[in-house]
């Protein structure tokens, strides 16, 4: 699908005349040297759903070394670009799942101890998962993949680009903040509870918990005790013995690894709030979080988001009281609010969920994409890169075969920073980096 | 009350009074309908999707003594007098939809034991397990599921068993289990997805079957045994019919006695009567299988007993979907949101409808789930964006599952003489925007409320 149509590039952008043959002999430069510089791209004729502002019929997006460097109905592109005419099609940023556990071969629970901040979620991630790939087809460009829900502190979680055919690093988002994992309720209670282990109530569990932000508060004192004595020029001073498990959960005291808490219940994320008080540390997010809309004031209040699902209930006991309005319900009381997967079936097909905000609720269409692009991006503490149309944003873009908010609308091309990763027109798998058999 | 009820819906939030004073005349005038079920209600001036006879723009809809009366456009049906006129402008009406597998009525909540009734595991062979004994009718899922328009389901045992027992073909409304299921036993799973090995492991395992040739032989050796035993209750009840004879005839010679030669019946046994049904073809096996192996085991254990049978699922069995159109069966298919193989596609679980009605099988969708049978609709939708006519795909939840049932005559279209199952939707049923506005079952008006919607409004205060 790609071509280099200079004159259709003449038609459709500003071009300067009096520059024209300088650029006209330049293009056949560029276009030559092509492969070996980065792709720029220019995307034209495109319903673009930016999401921060608006939609832009008959609009282009002009990509410069994978990030959209102009938005708008023209764009001032150099010719050589590769242009893609999106042919009318939507246009929206690619999809942030703001909970996953996809590409982790199934090492998703360190189920050992309640207490595993020290596990990186980076060491069990497998780039090579299809997983990923069957999620990129659903235009999903941004995961966060996490620990699991057995544990109070669970580990440090990955986040990834969908960028399947890469290496392993190339996957790995780059220079992503922190995140940890922390779970409550039944979960953590039913695994070490089925083992006559503590916790087995949820009064353990947060005993678990306090406990474990108790120790590393002082093993925090130690440090910065250690700390002070260097600064004051002691040279007897000797470093405290580190330790992993502490030292992870001292960085979340300092606020530099951000807390996302698995929890169904409205008491408990009371209770979670009270307790990131009493200890000083922020809570990003509160994912699952189906009774939310029982709590929303206290929720919005303490600027913490949520990642939900749009309507699933009933497969446990605290998620009796879940209802599919409750995203637009936190919404209006002014949470922030992510749609998520928590699963490699639903991470296919996002969109279709975020269209249930429009139903349960009557969230706007920019309010519903919202939910799965710049506010899953917000948890994950990628908003200022990812998940709208914005310039200077990554180019993760998905052109859609249909209307995106749809069970009709399908991907047609995604696209990260701002190359071609999955196009539906090609056979076989349909990637373009990934090649069957190697 | 002939004048006509006018009802805007739209999905804009509206202010809360007016919201409030709506859903009170709205609630006045179902529960006035409620106690009157026999005045005609009539849908008038919506876009009515008939499923047989295509689409009726401007359309009007009768609906009498619970069976539809008329349907037509407007300039063509009579009104008859007396009738609750429900101004349907903007609206789209069609036909109830079927889900082809559920759990509903099995279960409440899937993680607490006590509240599952979804298969008795403690054999592989259960056939004379009846779903309808089990069925709940007032679980809380059931008004979930109907506020989206589902109104008749196949209730059907979790598939850990190769013949786990008896579905019940339920419509999701009525007073009790006994109004709710309209028939009981109409079908039984037979379920060869390898699922069912739950003995496999090492040789530490003793219990047999372990292994798919286990299962298949256990499944060979049931279907004999109810051969046997129909044998012995023929040859008992020819015997019966002689002894009898005898007896008439020794009357007829005045000379009464002999009352010896009466045979002894053979010992019931349940679990074989339950097959017999299905080896004499008047009930319908659903056939599960997922890969073209087990597919062809199934089908050729099927024929070895003259079985009749409909296909489940067949997932991953695209490399032999001429086989599967050769059968000459419908297809409950998917669900489509089964992941591929690791080697395939994305789509090539998506796409499998649209193959399997290119090859002229008729297909249905299932949910097979209990919580999320409201989102039947967004399977069909889904399946249209690979390949799968609109068409098809509206037909495939309501007119082809009702053939597949055998309640064609009464179900799955709107047609005179058929069961008031109605739908009054905002939109389009396969698009998952839409709001389901009013469900009619036998034609009268569902409460339009359930537990979510309660906590919603309770909290919404």
């Amino acid at each position: 699908m790609r071509s280099i149509s200079l004159s259709t590039l003449a038609k459709t952008f500003t071009l300067d005349c009096a520059l024209l043959t300088l650029l006209l002999a330049s293009a056949v430069v560029s276009a030559q040297s092509q492969a070996a510089a980065h792709h720029d791209v220019v995307i034209k004729n495109a319903t673009v759903m930016t999401v921060t502002h608006g939609n832009i019929t008959n609009g282009s997006i002009y990509i410069k070394d994978g990030k959209i460097a102009a938005v708008g109905e023209n764009v001032n592109a150099p010719p050589g670009v590769t242009v893609i005419d999106a042919g009318g099609k939507y246009l929206t940023p690619g999809i942030v799942d703001s909970h996953s556990h996809i590409a982790l071969d199934d090492d998703v629970n360190e189920a050992t101890s309640p207490i595993t901040p020290h596990m990186m979620m980076k060491d069990a991630f497998d780039y090579q998962d299809k997983a990923i790939y069957r999620a990129l087809a659903g235009g999903v460009t941004t995961s966060l993949l996490l620990h699991g829900s057995a544990n109070m502190i669970g580990g440090q979680a990955v986040v990834i680009k969908h960028k399947f055919g890469d290496s392993r690093d190339a996957l790995l988002f780059p220079n992503a903040p922190r995140s940890i994992k922390f779970a409550s309720g039944e979960n953590p209670k039913r695994v070490y509870g089925s083992r006559g282990q503590l916790p087995s109530t949820r009064m353990g569990n947060f005993a678990v918990q306090r406990q474990a932000l108790v120790e590393a508060q002082e093993y925090m004192r130690e440090w910065d005790s250690y700390d002070a004595k260097v600064k004051r020029g002691d040279k007897d001073a000797t470093p405290p013995k580190r330790d992993l498990k502490l030292e992870a959960l001292a960085d979340v005291l300092r606020g530099k690894i951000m807390v996302q808490i698995h929890i169904y219940r409205a008491d408990e994320m009371l209770t979670e709030i009270a307790m990131a008080k009493e200890f000083g540390y922020k809570i990003r997010a509160f994912h699952h979080a189906l009774e939310a809309y029982k709590v929303a004031d206290q929720v919005a209040a303490n600027d913490i988001a949520i990642a939900t699902f749009a309507d699933w209930w009933g497969y446990k006991q605290e998620a009796w009281d879940a209802i599919p309005w409750n995203a637009v319900m936190c919404m209006r009381k002014g949470v922030r609010v992510a749609i998520k997967s928590d699963s490699g079936d639903y991470t296919r097909r996002l969109n279709q969920e975020a269209a249930k905000a429009i139903r349960y609720g009557g969230a706007t269409e920019e309010e519903a994409l919202k939910m799965i692009t710049l506010n899953p991006a917000w948890i994950i503490g990628v908003d200022d890169r990812v998940g709208s149309i914005d310039v200077g944003k990554d180019a993760d873009l998905v052109i859609w075969d249909g209307y995106p908010l749809s069970t009709t609308g399908v991907p047609e091309k995604v696209l990260i920073d701002g190359e071609v990763y999955f196009d539906r027109s090609q056979s076989g798998l349909g990637t373009t980096h990934y090649k069957e058999g190697e | 009350m002939t004048q006509p009820t006018k009802l805007v819906w739209s999905g804009r939030p509206r202010p809360l009074l007016l919201t409030l004073l709506l859903t009170l005349i709205l609630t006045l005038i179902f529960s006035l309908q409620a106690l009157a079920q026999d005045k005609p209600v009539v849908l008038k001036g919506g876009k009515v999707l008939t499923v047989t006879h295509g689409v009726i723009e401007n359309g009007v809809v009768v609906m009498q003594g619970g069976k539809i009366a008329a349907v037509g456009s407007a300039s063509s049906v009579n009104i008859p007098s007396g009738a609750q006129v429900i101004d349907a402008t903007g609206m789209t009406i069609y036909p109830g939809l079927i889900d082809s597998e559920t759990q509903l009525g099995l279960t409440e909540i899937s993680a607490e034991e006590m509240t599952n009734d979804l298969v008795e595991m403690s054999d592989e062979i259960m056939p004379h397990m009846h779903t309808a004994e089990a069925f709940h009718a007032e679980s809380a899922l059931i008004p979930v599921a109907r506020m989206n328009g589902i109104t008749n389901a196949v209730v059907a045992p979790e598939s850990g068993d190769t013949l786990p027992g008896q579905d019940s073909f339920i419509q999701l409304a009525g007073a009790t289990a006994t109004e709710m299921l309209l028939i009981r036993d109409n079908a039984m799973p037979l379920n060869f997805t390898g699922d069912q090995r739950r003995n496999k492991g090492g040789f530490e395992k003793s219990k047999f079957p372990s292994t798919r040739m286990g299962l298949a032989a256990q499944l060979r050796q049931a279907f004999l045994d109810a051969q046997d035993y129909q044998s012995k209750w023929k040859d008992y009840e020819r015997k019966k019919a002689d002894a009898a004879q005898t007896i008439k005839d020794s009357k007829d010679s005045k000379d009464g006695r002999d009352k010896k030669s009466e045979p002894t019946p053979p010992k019931r046994d349940l679990k074989l009567e339950a097959l017999l049904p299905y080896l004499e073809g008047k009930k319908t096996i659903v056939l599960a299988a997922e890969s073209p192996s087990d597919l062809q085991t199934a089908v050729s254990l099927a024929n070895e007993f003259k079985l009749k049978f409909v296909l489940n699922h067949i997932s991953h069995s695209q490399p032999v979907l001429d086989y599967v159109a050769s059968l000459k069966v419908p297809v409950i298919v998917g669900p489509i949101y089964e992941a591929p193989k690791d080697d395939e596609r994305y789509d090539t679980v998506y796409s499998l409808p649209a193959q399997l009605y290119k090859r002229g099988v008729k297909i249905a969708f299932a949910s097979y789930s209990a919580h999320n049978v409201r989102n039947l609709p967004d399977q069909a939708g889904f399946a249209t964006a690979f390949g799968l006519p609109y068409d098809e795909a509206l037909k495939a939840i309501t007119l082809n599952a009702a053939e597949i049932w055998g309640v064609a005559d009464q179900l799955g279209s709107l047609d005179v003489g058929k069961t008031a199952n109605v739908v009054v939707a905002n939109g389009d049923p396969l698009d998952i925007k839409t709001d389901v506005k009013q469900v009619f079952i036998a034609g009268r008006e569902v409460p339009m409320t359930d537990r979510q919607v309660r906590l919603r409004d309770e909290y919404s205060k």
